[in-house]
């Protein structure tokens, strides 16, 4: 059994140790050889190392001050619509990021409304649009987070200060946030952690002159063939992320908790007095929409603002000047491919870790060996794209597994980037199967096996297809490490989408446009599909 | 329960399958065949009738380009990648970053000079006819509070234009000047964007876009591009003092696949047709002297006969550290 087990554990701990570790471990290598630590010292580092930080502090109060409102009328009261309009600010954060930044040069551009106000250079500055993009990115994950908890909290102890007299506010205030406090750290660090990390906004509207850490390990590697500096840089953004990472997890381990389903009783319908908390939901919905519209409106138009359906077909050409290797459509099926490989391998071999991590452990070794594959597993989630990107570049160039001049290299870090999502989702889920029913089959007979298709898998398989659903959404938006693994025929639509939009000019802008307004579309449809409630669940069958 | 473990093995067979895969598709490539793959910069366009020339003059087509950005990008990423290198051959790589390949290695051979462009302000000439104000004849003088706020360049960390500038910069005020010129344009509100075609389709008054900056960081070559079809004057003239000459070479790749085909396509490119139709599929005068140019190019767009000496400055000792002296004056806005 054990000796099984073992066996079984074997296959994921090869693959993560060949596409995670060692690459990371050259990263490592190559990032503490030389002066590191003058790299550091230097002022452009120190700049972008204090942009990334307060940028993302900025960036993470404001998608509170907005996320928690929303949470509060769309999950807590009954609003009208509130699955629609939940599913609605999730589309933000399910589009690909190099759409949202090419969304928000359409807004640098129409600079006509503010030139000569007081707020020009507030408008003109990058800095603006990028904690703007962050936050149209990002605020949906505090409302969806801390809306599924305050979903199930009791209302009992907030009716009866209520009828004390007491204010939303001060309910808010006295009784709400204390129960909420672990879903909004969670929440809290978990969106500084994106913002942290976030690459292709920072590039596209940063322009050359605003940088993170992140652009400045690309710049390094690329501009600077500086190799120890983007390494030095990859190790920082890397203790960066772990470190928002590992709060972001303490008090709410295994909760990612990002859709519950609920049922409409017992909550209250908003009234007068959540007019504050329901105008504030309106105006992030409003920020959520004008981008977006924004973008299909430009998808319609010339350069010069004409209506038009040219950009449309523009789509199938290599764009102005033949600047791209490949058409947009044949990018679209190098994405598609590289989605289909990525999420086989992360749901296959997350769904395998966590039905491993879930098996009940007899001693104490096995117990403290599955805390810490635990760990490993989680690892890459507080790795960003790029410095894994930045890793295989290293490590699969040549050497004994040239990984580099395959198509498969993309597919693989998207994967590997997923896997550790799958693992937090389905984990949980698996848990509470096997508690239930498994050692009931267990008695009854069955091999684990068994157990596992008959009774587990059929048990977690909304939380196996959300999985695979995150998977996806991962591996089809990624951009950090295609635009340094991707070249020539093997462009995805990411890296196809920021060319277009670097070289604007001719018909490029434009059929960055189109190509974001159809992403935007099917982005919309897939969302709404999924934010539809479960019609019937399957029950375990019998046996 | 026999069936169902056959199922659990069957799950096991394809993670399995999965890892064989990667592993044998990763040591599968094709053989030397006909097939030539150009590396370049974004820019870069091989005019289709001449590829069709190419493959019946040759036996050799072109297939599987890649395009990895501006001309540094292309050279660095060329060597991130040279152990198995990402096409046969490269165009594009410039005299400001010829030093790079050499000194990694990259190329196979020498690398070939094919065209040269100079790299030049241009103006807008209806605007300043428009705003009664005399248009700038030399760079120098933008830093003066009648060009406020009219200027327009590329970023020298992400564009080879805008490199060349501030190299022709640092060349013609010396290390000394260089600095305290950039900081007096900063001041005189230049602006800043991260590549050619952002600055000039865009931010530029001439460029076909709605800009608001009548003077461009681009090319001696750009007016052959703005003529207006009633008068048959170019919109635009090229202030073609102290430019900056950038000359683009072509290489084989060390590690090619088909370095024949390579050195097959380099060598037609050095032929007259291709020669030829360098100036308007490119932009760029031909290497070869004896090729003639259109005919809008020697009304518009004649080369520079003014440069800035850059024969002094090591490129290689310090790109990186202009650079960044470049960004810390550019950003402490």
């Amino acid at each position: 059994m054990t000796l099984k087990r073992a066996t079984l554990w074997m296959v994921p701990i090869i693959v993560i140790g060949v596409l995670f570790y060692w690459p990371m471990t050259r990263v490592l290598s190559e990032g503490l050889t030389g002066d590191w630590l003058a790299t550091l010292a230097e002022p452009r580092v120190v700049g972008a190392i204090w942009f990334t930080i307060w940028q993302a502090i900025v960036s993470t109060i404001i998608c509170l001050v907005m996320g928690l409102p929303a949470a509060y009328v769309l999950y807590r009261r009954r609003s009208p619509a509130a699955r629609l309009l939940r599913a609605l600010l999730t589309v933000p954060f399910a589009l690909p990021t190099i759409v949202t930044a090419i969304g928000f040069t359409a807004f640098r551009t129409q600079d006509v409304w503010h030139t000569g106000t007081a707020a020009e250079g507030f408008f003109d500055s990058p800095t603006t649009w990028i904690i703007a993009a962050h936050v149209f990115v990002n605020f949906a994950v505090i409302t969806r987070v801390v809306g599924s908890t305050w979903v199930s909290q009791s209302h009992d102890t907030e009716e009866a200060a209520a009828l004390a007299g007491a204010g939303r506010l001060r309910i808010f205030w006295s009784i709400s946030l204390p129960q909420l406090r672990p879903a909004i750290v969670s929440a809290t660090f978990t969106v500084f952690l994106y913002c942290t990390a976030s690459y292709g906004l920072v590039l596209v509207l940063g322009g050359g002159l605003v940088n993170s850490i992140e652009t400045e390990i690309a710049i390094a590697a690329n501009q600077f063939l500086d190799l120890q500096e983007a390494g030095t840089l990859a190790l920082l953004q890397t203790l960066l992320s772990i470190l928002a990472f590992a709060i972001s997890t303490t008090g709410t381990r295994s909760k990612i908790g990002f859709d519950v389903q609920d049922a409409d009783d017992g909550k209250r319908p908003i009234d007068r007095r959540d007019l504050a908390a329901v105008a504030l939901t309106w105006v992030s919905i409003a920020l959520t929409v004008v981008p977006l519209a924004l973008i299909v409106l430009r998808a319609f138009t010339t350069d010069s603002g004409t209506p038009t359906l040219e950009n449309f077909f523009n789509l199938g050409t290599n764009g102005a000047r033949n600047l791209l290797d490949i058409t947009l459509g044949q990018a679209a099926l190098n994405s598609l491919r590289n989605v289909v490989v990525a999420t086989l391998l992360a749901g296959t071999l997350g769904t395998l870790v966590a039905y491993l991590l879930t098996r009940p452990t007899r001693s104490r070794v096995a117990h403290r060996f599955n805390r810490v594959l635990d760990v490993v597993f989680l690892m890459p989630l507080g790795v960003s794209t790029i410095v894994l990107g930045f890793g295989y570049l290293l490590t699969f160039g040549g050497g004994w597994l040239p990984l580099r001049s395959s198509w498969l290299i993309v597919p693989l870090v998207q994967g590997l980037m997923a896997l550790p999502l799958v693992v937090r989702i389905v984990q949980p889920a698996l848990n509470a199967a096997s508690e239930e029913l498994a050692e009931q089959a267990a008695t009854d007979g069955a091999s684990a096996a068994s157990t596992f298709f008959r009774v587990e898998l059929p048990m977690a398989r909304e939380a196996i297809t959300a999985a695979f659903g995150y998977a996806a959404i991962v591996s089809i938006g990624e951009f950090g490490a295609a635009s340094l693994l991707a070249y020539g025929d093997q462009a995805t639509l990411p890296t196809v989408l920021y060319q277009l939009v670097s070289r604007p000019g001719g018909d490029n802008y434009g059929m960055a446009m189109a190509m974001s307004a159809i992403v935007i579309a099917l982005t919309f449809a897939v969302v709404f599909a999924a934010s539809l409630p479960a019609k019937h669940r399957t029950r375990p069958q019998r046996f | 329960m026999q069936i169902k473990n056959t199922r659990m093995r069957r799950t096991l067979a394809a993670l399995t399958t999965i890892t064989i895969a990667t592993a044998a598709l990763v040591g599968c490539s094709t053989n030397a065949s006909k097939a030539v793959a150009i590396a370049s910069h974004d820019s870069f366009i091989f005019p289709d009738a001449l590829i069709n020339q190419f493959k019946s003059e040759t036996g050799f087509y072109l297939e599987g380009g890649a395009k990895l950005g501006d001309a540094g990008e292309l050279t660095n990423k060329l060597v991130l990648t040279k152990d198995s290198p990402v096409a046969d051959l490269v165009f594009g790589i410039d005299n400001t970053f010829a030093g790079v390949a050499q000194s990694n290695g990259i190329i196979d051979g020498e690398l070939v000079p094919i065209d040269y462009a100079d790299v030049c302000f241009n103006y807008d000439k209806n605007w300043f006819a428009k705003a009664g104000i005399p248009a700038p004849t030399s760079w120098r003088e933008l830093t003066d509070k009648k060009y406020a706020g009219l200027t327009v360049v590329e970023n020298p960390t992400t564009s080879s234009t805008g490199l060349s500038f501030l190299f022709a910069s640092i060349g013609a005020l010396g290390e000394s000047g260089w600095q305290s010129w950039w900081s007096k344009m900063r001041d005189n509100g230049l602006k800043v964007t991260a590549g050619w075609e952002d600055a000039y389709y865009i931010e530029f008054t001439a460029g076909g876009g709605s800009g608001t900056y009548p003077i461009v960081l681009s090319y001696s070559s750009s007016p052959a591009f703005t003529v207006d079809a009633a008068d048959g004057e170019s919109t635009t003239a090229s202030i073609n003092n102290e430019c900056f000459r950038q000359i683009e070479y072509a290489g084989v790749l060390k590690n090619a696949k088909n370095p024949a085909g390579a050195r097959a396509v380099i060598d037609f490119m050095l032929k007259k047709d291709f020669q030829s139709a360098l100036p308007d599929s490119n932009y760029v005068y031909p290497v070869d002297e004896s090729v003639q140019l259109p005919e809008s190019w020697a009304k518009f767009a004649p080369a520079s006969q003014s440069f800035v000496d850059v024969s002094g400055l090591d490129f290689e000792a310090n790109r990186k550290k202009w650079q960044q002296q470049w960004r810390d004056i550019l950003e402490s806005k």
